[in-house]
């Protein structure tokens, strides 16, 4: 009886697990097989000679550093933007008192439900207006005002976690508000930080629809745009795809194995209380 | 910050409502003011119904499915099990990934000829022709949302599992020496305790199918005959490949109205819900 639960419960593990890696796993081995094994109609499970050939092709056929160093300069531009706005937003929001401080708090968390695609259509007119169309200046306003709500909401469980004495303390002594929050929220509520930098970095390293939208020239595309002209040609080539999509996938990985643990007790702490 | 806000989200949505009472066709060319043109051809033409249609059927099959998928593994990885505490953070691993990745495994693993799934329905001799997934008007929006909610499930799973987490123990083994079963259990004890959590996966799924861009563009561009054409498809569609932006204002506004009475609605009844626990 136990021995049939305990199997039931790894059973079921398992078949979870499978759902999410296989697929994963194909992508990765497809990575590496040659290219008639590649477009063999009958599929293999595990490459009969491995190759790194498609990896070495990005290198050379395609622009693929460019895509690659445009879309880290997006993403650590963004990343950074947020991190100073929204802990300025998130110490004003929940230790100072004003009034309409919580309709603001609400507003904040509706801009972050809100469907983007309804921002397309004006923000391509503004950003026409501006002159920054069709440059990287133009992606990272966009993603730190759609990343921005979301990390102050983050940003909540940690700041009100540190206690009002200490603020009141450095006050007294004469601490001016700005100093108070570099001094003493910042360094407590670090991991609240990383959680929101893993944040805005994954949503900027991620985001696609204002980047096709926004992005003409082939010099400044980030790296999913330049992917999808891959993806979208009538011969497909599938081998630049798939060692692509492995590279494009590491960065996300290794930084969620720096502060994952943070960004989900980040995420779920605004969730569950 | 609140420059910031207005700058990027109020004067756009007044500039969206400005420009679809114009008749402007590329951007920067000036346009001479049409009233309420725009919306009488929108709301004429079967178009938008047909990409309304669309995106409520992607909409409940994307939340339907996402929210089973995630409640179910949720149960499964709240089980005690070696390594679980790797498990439950790093379940999330699909969501991290850009929707490039996910595209184009969805391709690949779909296409007619070279996918492994056509190749196992066909081992298993459950079709003897190859299946165009992606590529038949019928098929078309099934495959897609398969793919989107294989990339969306963990993310909620996550949010669910740290619900279940809450709950004290105690609350399941005083279930367990009452007598119930699984089931009963699941039914009495688990569920209605997360019943606030799981009202949020499900608002949070639904705005964010109806957000849904990358996945359905890069796999079939809203084809075929226009079977994948959500609103957030035609809206892009009309602004960026029609260079007709008025009309793609004038379908964003629609479609803002259109949220805006769900959102109202959930929150309507939200808040008679917490009425009606006080009385």
């Amino acid at each position: 009886m136990r021995l049939a639960k305990n199997l039931a419960r790894y059973f079921s593990v398992a078949a979870v697990l499978a759902v999410v890696l296989l697929p994963m796993y194909w992508i990765v081995i497809s990575s590496f097989k040659t290219l008639p094994e590649l477009t063999s109609p009958t599929p293999t499970f595990w490459p009969r000679t491995f190759t790194v050939e498609h990896y070495v092709r990005l290198f050379q056929q395609v622009p693929f550093v460019t895509y690659f160093l445009n879309s880290v300069y997006v993403a650590l531009a963004s990343t950074a933007i947020t991190l100073v706005l929204a802990s300025l937003a998130a110490y004003s929001l929940y230790r100072c008192r004003y009034r309409a401080r919580h309709l603001l708090y609400r507003a904040f968390i509706s801009i972050y439900i809100f469907p983007r695609v309804l921002l397309l259509i004006p923000l391509y007119v503004l950003f026409t207006r501006m002159g920054v169309i069709d440059t990287l200046l133009a992606l990272i306003i966009v993603n730190v005002t759609v990343v921005a709500p979301f990390s102050i909401w983050m940003l909540r469980a940690f700041f009100t976690a540190v206690p009002l004495d200490l603020e009141d303390a450095a006050m007294v002594d004469g601490a001016s508000r700005l100093q108070v929050l570099v001094r003493i929220f910042l360094p407590l509520s670090a991991p609240g930080l990383a959680a929101v930098a893993l944040n805005s970095f994954l949503m900027s390293w991620t985001e696609y629809l204002f980047a096709v939208a926004f992005i003409i020239s082939d010099g400044h595309k980030t790296l999913p745009v330049g992917m999808a002209h891959f993806l979208q040609q009538y011969f497909i080539d599938w081998g630049l795809l798939m060692s692509s999509s492995v590279l494009i996938a590491i960065p996300p990985i290794v930084l969620f194995g720096l502060a994952g643990r943070w960004f989900i007790k980040g995420l779920t702490a605004g969730a569950v209380r | 910050m609140l420059a910031w806000v207005f700058l990027t989200l109020i004067y756009p949505l007044l500039d969206t409502a400005r420009l679809s009472l114009m008749n402007v066709g590329y951007v920067g060319t000036p346009g001479t003011f049409v009233g309420a043109d725009n919306y009488v051809r929108v709301l004429g033409t079967g178009e938008f119904w047909r990409s309304v249609r669309v995106s409520l059927i992607w909409t409940v099959l994307n939340v339907t499915l996402q929210f089973l998928l995630a409640l179910i593994a949720a149960l499964v990885l709240n089980q005690e099990f070696r390594g679980r505490h790797i498990v439950r953070n790093w379940i999330i691993l699909p969501w991290l990934f850009p929707s490039i990745v996910l595209a184009t495994m969805g391709k690949w693993v779909l296409d007619p000829t070279l996918g492994v799934v056509n190749y196992l329905l066909r081992a298993a001799g459950l079709v003897r022709a190859p299946i165009s997934f992606l590529g038949s008007p019928g098929l078309a929006l099934y495959a897609v949302t398969a793919v989107n909610v294989w990339r969306w499930f963990p993310f909620f799973t996550v949010i669910i599992l740290a619900a279940l987490q809450t709950i004290p123990k105690e609350l399941g083994e005083s279930a367990d020496i009452d007598g119930a079963g699984y089931l009963a259990r699941l039914w009495y004890v688990e569920l209605p305790s997360i019943s606030e959590v799981l009202k949020m996966v499900v608002l949070l799924a639904s705005l964010w199918a109806i957000n849904i861009f990358d996945a359905i563009w890069l796999l079939t561009r809203g084809g075929p005959m226009y079977a994948t054409t959500t609103l957030t498809i035609l809206i892009y569609y009309k602004g960026f490949q029609e260079y007709r932006i008025s009309l793609a204002a004038t379908l964003s506004m629609v479609m803002f109205l259109l949220l805006l009475i769900y959102g109202l609605s959930y929150l309507r009844r939200a808040v008679r819900e917490e009425v009606a626990t006080l009385a």
